[in-house]
C-alpha cells in the first residue's frame, strides 16, 4: 500500500468546519501513514537522547505544526524504577510505543504491562481489590466508564493536585481518582459517494428522521454504550429510549464494533454510522481512497468526548513513580504523540489536534460527569429492552 | 454383539473392578480429577446466588433471553448437522474408497481445525462481505454472508474436522469382515453400510458431533463477527456492564444447554459396548467409486479451497497490503511470544493426557453410569465460554491459591478445564479397542494391576493418547479469552498479539503470526494423522 496516493488535491471550497474536517482530517491521516517505522531507528540510541521529533508523527500536516505548549519532559523529574501497568484497549499497543520512548529516555525506567479490553481489566481489578491483592500500580483505560467503575469500588487512590492541574475539569475525576490523557470524540462517519455531507444532521436527535435506514452502530461496543449512557445522563431515560426505538424503526444495522462500522461506511455498505472519531482516520490510513468523511453533532451526547485516562490503584507501593509517569503522559511531548500518532484529542490546552479537527472547546460536548459513565448497567438493560442488544 | 459376548466382557470388567487395590483408588482419582475440573463452576454458583431469585427468573424469561436461546440452539443444531454432512462423507471417502490421493485429502480434510474460527470468520467477511474482495474481483453482488446461514457456514468449515477425525478413527478400527459377511448375504452396499457399518461407527461420529456442538455453543468470536445474536454475546454484554451476577445466571443457563447436549449424546452412545473390537481387525474391501470419482474429488477440493486456501490467501493479502508503514515499537512481534505459545500448549497437552487417563479408563472399563460419570462431567468445562472461565479463575485463584495467581500454572489449569475432554475422548476410544482379556492374561502371569496396565495397555493406547495430546495442543494454541484474562503480566502469546494488532486494525501485522500459528498447529495435526500408521495396517 502506498500511503501517498491520497487525493490531497481535493480542495475544500468553504469554511464549513464540518466539511473541512471531512477532507483535511483524512489527508492528515494518509500523510501520517508512512511514518510508523522510524521509532525502531531511534530506540537504538543511547538513553536520554529522545527529542520532540521522536514523539511527533511525520508528514506535511504535522510538519507545519508549531512547538507544542505545556510542560516539557525535560522540566519533569526523571522516571526511575519499575511500574506495573494494566493497559486497556486495542490502542494500548500505540500507548506502548510511547512507553517505549520513555523507557529509552530513562535507562532506569521499566514498565511491566498487561493488555486486555478496558472493561475486562476493570472487572479484574475489582476482583483483585476485593481479594486485597491488586497486582498493578496503575490502570490506563480507553473509557472513563471503566475508570469510574474502579473508582466507585474504592480501588483507586486520589492523585495529587499537581498531576491533575494541567487537565480541564471536564476530563478528570472530581475526586482525583483518574485523569484523562487523550480524548475520544463521538462522531458520524459518512460515505462521501452515497451520501451528501450537508445531509448529516447536527444533532443526534434528528437522525432517525433524516436518514432512513443505511445507518450502522455497534450496540455491544463499550464506546457506544458510553454514548447511550451519556444520552441518558443528558436527556433522561424516556427520551433516550424513544431515540433508540426510532433508530431501530428506521432500520439501523448492527455491528460488532466501531472499526467495523467505519469500514462498512467506507465500503458503501452504510451511508453513515456512529463511531469514535479516530476510526475514520484509521480507515483512511489503511485505505487512502476510501470515500469516508467525518461529521460531528453539537451540544448533545453525539458530541460526547470520552477519555483515555490514567488511574493510580489502591495499594500501589509506587505512588510517586506512578504520579510522575502520569505527569509525563501529560507533558507537551506525550500530548503531541497522542495527537499526531493516535489522532486523539490532546488533553492540555497547549497542544492542537491534528488535521483541522475542531479543538475540544469547539466540540461542545454534553455537560455530564464522565465518572458517571460507569453506570452501563442501566444502558445495557435499556438496549436489551428495546431489542438493540 | 451377542448377549453372551457381552456377558463375557462384563465378567472380565467385573473381575477387574472387584480388585479393590486398583479400582477404589481409580474411582477416587477419577472423581477427584472431575471435581477439580468442575471447581471453577463454584464461582458461577456463588455469583448467581447474589441475585434475587425473582430477578433471575425475570432475566431468564425476558423475550430477548428466549429469542437468543432459540437462536443459539438453532445455531448448534445447524453447525452439528452440517459438520456431520461434511465430516462423515469425507471420512468414508478417505478410508473406504479408491479416491485418488487419499493421503493428501486426509490431510486437507483435517487441517481446517488448525485455523482459529475467528480468523476464518474475518477471512470470510472480508472476502464475501458486501464490497468484499471476492465481490470486487468478480464484479458481482454476492449473497449476504451475515446472519444465521453465514455463521453456520463458517463455524462448520472450521469445526467439522472433529467429526472427520473421530469418524475416521472409528472406520479404521472396526472389523471389516462383518461388512463382507453382510455383502455375502446379498445386502446392497447401502444396506450393508446402514445395518452393519453405521451402528459400529456411530459412537465415533457422536463423539465428534459432541465436540462440534459444544464448541458452537460456547464460541463467542465467530457469531459476533458474523452478526448473529447468540447466548455468549448476552453473557459478554453483562461482563462489559460489569454485572457479574447477571452474567453468571446466563452462564448457568448456557451450561444447562450443554448438559442437554451431553444427555442427547449419551443416549446415542448408550450401546457403546459394541465398540469393543479386537485390534488387527481386517479392513473392509475398498469401495470402487466409478463414475462418482470426479464428483468426490470436486467435493474434497471444494472443502479444502474454502477451509484452507481462502483463509490463508486472505492472510497473505493482509500481509501484502499491510506494508511496512505500520511497523512500530509496541506492535513488534517478538520470538518469545511464539515460544510462550508453544510451551504453554505443550504443557497443557501433557497435563491433559495424564489427567484424562483415569477418566477414560474408568469410563471404558465400567459398565455402570457411575464409572462414566467423571468422563461426562469433564465435558462441562469444555462448554464454559473462555471469558467466564477466566474470571472464575481470577476470583477463585486470588482467594484460595493466591500464590498461583498470575502464574503459568493457573493458565495451564484453565486449558485443562477447557480442553481435557478432547484427550478423554481419543484415549477412551483407544482403550475400548483393547481386549480386557489381555490385562487378565498379564495379571495371571503375576503382574500387579498397575504394572499390567503399564506393560500391556499403555503401549496399545499410546497412539490414542498422542492424538489427544495433539488435539489439546492445537486448541490451546488457538485459545484467546482465558489466555487474556489469566496470563502473567508481561507474558504474550501468538493469539494475544494477534488480538492486539487486529483489534487496533493492524491486519498486516496480524498476518505473519497468524500464518505461523496455523503452520505450527498444522505440524501437530500431522502427528494425529501419523498415528494412523498403526491403525491402518
Amino acid at each position: 500500500m502506498d500511503a501517498h496516493d491520497d487525493d490531497d488535491g481535493r480542495i475544500v471550497d468553504s469554511g464549513s468546519r464540518r466539511r473541512f474536517l471531512a477532507t483535511t482530517g483524512a489527508a492528515a491521516a494518509a500523510s501520517l501513514a508512512g511514518c510508523g517505522g522510524f521509532l525502531t531507528g531511534s530506540s537504538d540510541d543511547a538513553s536520554g537522547s529522545v527529542s520532540l521529533s521522536d514523539f511527533r508523527g511525520s508528514g506535511p500536516m504535522v510538519e507545519q505544526r508549531g512547538e507544542p505548549d505545556g510542560t516539557s519532559i525535560s522540566e519533569l523529574p526523571d522516571l526511575s524504577g519499575e511500574l506495573t501497568v494494566y493497559l486497556g484497549g486495542g490502542e494500548g499497543g500505540l500507548y506502548l510505543d510511547l512507553i517505549e520512548l520513555l523507557e529509552t529516555e530513562y535507562a532506569d525506567f521499566d514498565v511491566n504491562h498487561q493488555r486486555d479490553s478496558s472493561s475486562d481489566l476493570a472487572n479484574k481489578i475489582i476482583e483483585e481489590s476485593r481479594a486485597g491483592a491488586v497486582q498493578a500500580d496503575a490502570f490506563l483505560a480507553v473509557d472513563a466508564g471503566s475508570l469510574g467503575a474502579v473508582a466507585e469500588e474504592d480501588a483507586a487512590a486520589s492523585l495529587g493536585e499537581d498531576v491533575l492541574e494541567p487537565v480541564p475539569d471536564a476530563f478528570r475525576d472530581g475526586q482525583g481518582r483518574w485523569v484523562g490523557f487523550a480524548g475520544r470524540a463521538r462522531a458520524v462517519p459518512y460515505n462521501t459517494n452515497e451520501f451528501s455531507e450537508s445531509d448529516v444532521p447536527s444533532t443526534v436527535h434528528d437522525f432517525p428522521d433524516t436518514i432512513a435506514g443505511s445507518m450502522g452502530w455497534g450496540p455491544s461496543y463499550g464506546a457506544f454504550q458510553s454514548f447511550v449512557t451519556a444520552m441518558r445522563l443528558d436527556r433522561g431515560d424516556d427520551a433516550t429510549r424513544d431515540w433508540l426505538n426510532a433508530m431501530l424503526e428506521a432500520g439501523v444495522s448492527q455491528y460488532g464494533n466501531e472499526w467495523e462500522v467505519s469500514n462498512a461506511v467506507a465500503n458503501g455498505e452504510l451511508q453513515a454510522g456512529f463511531a469514535n472519531h479516530y476510526y475514520t482516520l484509521r480507515v483512511k490510513r489503511s485505505r487512502p481512497d476510501a470515500p469516508i468523511g467525518l461529521a460531528f453533532t453539537e451540544g448533545d451526547a453525539g458530541a460526547l468526548v470520552n477519555v483515555s485516562g490514567a488511574q493510580l490503584l489502591q495499594g500501589s507501593e509506587n505512588v510517586d513513580l506512578a504520579e510522575n509517569f502520569f505527569r509525563h503522559l501529560l507533558s507537551a511531548e506525550a500530548q503531541e504523540f497522542f495527537a499526531t500518532r493516535t489522532f486523539a484529542y490532546p488533553m492540555i490546552p497547549g497542544v492542537e489536534p491534528v488535521g483541522g479537527l475542531p479543538t475540544i472547546d469547539e466540540l461542545n460536548p454534553p455537560d455530564i460527569d464522565l465518572t458517571e459513565l460507569a453506570d452501563v448497567s442501566g444502558t445495557v438493560d435499556m438496549l436489551r429492552d428495546v431489542g438493540a442488544l | 454383539m451377542a448377549t453372551d459376548d457381552l456377558d463375557r466382557v462384563r465378567e472380565q470388567v467385573g473381575g477387574e473392578t472387584t480388585d479393590s487395590r486398583v479400582s477404589r483408588p481409580l474411582v477416587a482419582v477419577g472423581f477427584g480429577v472431575a471435581l477439580l475440573v468442575l471447581s471453577p463452576l463454584v464461582w458461577l454458583l456463588l455469583r448467581a446466588a447474589a441475585i434475587e431469585p425473582s430477578q433471575a427468573v425475570e432475566l431468564l424469561t425476558l423475550p430477548t433471553t428466549v429469542d437468543v436461546t432459540l437462536n443459539t440452539l438453532v445455531l448448534v443444531a445447524g453447525v452439528t448437522t452440517a459438520s456431520l454432512a461434511l465430516g462423515v462423507p469425507l471420512a468414508i471417502l478417505t478410508v473406504q474408497t479408491d479416491l485418488p490421493f487419499r493421503r493428501f485429502w486426509t490431510v486437507t480434510s483435517a487441517l481446517p481445525l488448525v485455523v482459529p474460527s475467528y480468523i476464518g470468520a474475518f477471512a470470510f467477511v472480508s472476502a464475501f462481505g458486501p464490497h468484499g474482495l471476492l465481490a470486487d474481483l468478480l464484479g458481482v453482488e454476492l449473497p449476504e454472508i451475515y446472519g444465521l446461514h453465514g455463521t453456520v457456514f463458517v463455524l462448520t468449515l472450521f469445526t467439522y474436522p472433529y467429526v472427520f477425525l473421530t469418524t475416521r478413527a472409528a472406520l479404521l478400527s472396526f472389523d471389516g469382515t462383518v461388512v463382507e459377511a453382510a455383502r455375502s448375504l446379498n445386502h446392497t452396499r447401502w444396506e450393508a453400510f446402514k445395518r452393519v457399518t453405521l451402528p459400529q461407527i456411530t459412537p465415533g461420529i457422536a463423539a465428534g458431533a459432541l465436540l462440534v456442538a459444544l464448541y458452537a455453543l460456547s464460541d463467542f468470536g465467530t457469531p459476533a463477527i458474523m452478526q448473529y445474536d447468540v447466548f455468549t454475546r448476552m453473557i459478554y454484554n453483562e461482563f462489559g456492564a460489569r454485572r457479574l451476577d447477571y452474567a453468571s445466571v446466563l452462564s448457568l443457563l448456557l451450561l444447562a444447554m450443554a448438559l442437554a447436549i451431553l444427555a442427547v449424546e449419551s443416549r446415542i452412545n448408550a450401546g457403546r459396548d459394541g465398540a469393543y473390537v479386537s485390534r488387527g481387525a481386517r479392513r473392509p474391501g475398498e469401495i470402487k467409486l466409478g463414475k462418482w470419482k470426479v464428483p468426490a474429488l470436486l467435493f474434497c477440493a471444494l472443502v479444502a479451497t474454502l477451509c484452507l486456501l481462502l483463509p490463508v490467501g486472505i492472510l497473505l493479502l493482509w500481509l501484502v497490503r499491510g506494508g511496512s508503514g505500520y511497523a512500530a515499537g509496541g506492535f513488534s512481534f517478538e520470538p518469545s511470544f511464539a515460544w510462550n505459545s508453544v510451551s504453554l500448549a505443550a504443557a497443557a497437552a501433557a497435563v491433559c493426557v495424564v489427567a484424562a487417563l483415569p477418566l477414560a479408563y474408568l469410563s471404558a472399563r465400567s459398565d455402570d453410569r457411575i464409572g462414566s460419570l467423571p468422563d461426562r462431567l469433564s465435558y462441562v468445562g469444555y462448554a464454559v465460554p473462555g471469558v467466564v472461565l477466566g474470571l472464575a479463575l481470577v476470583y477463585l485463584g486470588l482467594r484460595y491459591v493466591p500464590f498461583l495467581y498470575q502464574s503459568v500454572l493457573l493458565l495451564v489449569f484453565a486449558y485443562v478445564v477447557r480442553f481435557m475432554p478432547q484427550a478423554v475422548g481419543t484415549t477412551k476410544s483407544s482403550l475400548l479397542q483393547v481386549d480386557p482379556s489381555y490385562v487378565e492374561a498379564a495379571r495371571s502371569l503375576g503382574y500387579p494391576p498397575l504394572a499390567a496396565f503399564r506393560r500391556v495397555v499403555l503401549p496399545l493406547v499410546a497412539p490414542g493418547i498422542v492424538a489427544g495430546a495433539a488435539l489439546v495442543f492445537l486448541t490451546t494454541m488457538k485459545e484467546l479469552p482465558a489466555t487474556l484474562m489469566l496470563r502473567p503480566t508481561g507474558f504474550e502469546t501468538f493469539v494475544t498479539y494477534i488480538w492486539l494488532v487486529r483489534d487496533a486494525g493492524y491486519y498486516g501485522q496480524a498476518a505473519i503470526p497468524a500464518l505461523v500459528l496455523v503452520a505450527v498447529s498444522g505440524l501437530s495435526m500431522l502427528v494425529i494423522l501419523g498415528r494412523e500408521k498403526y491403525d491402518a495396517t
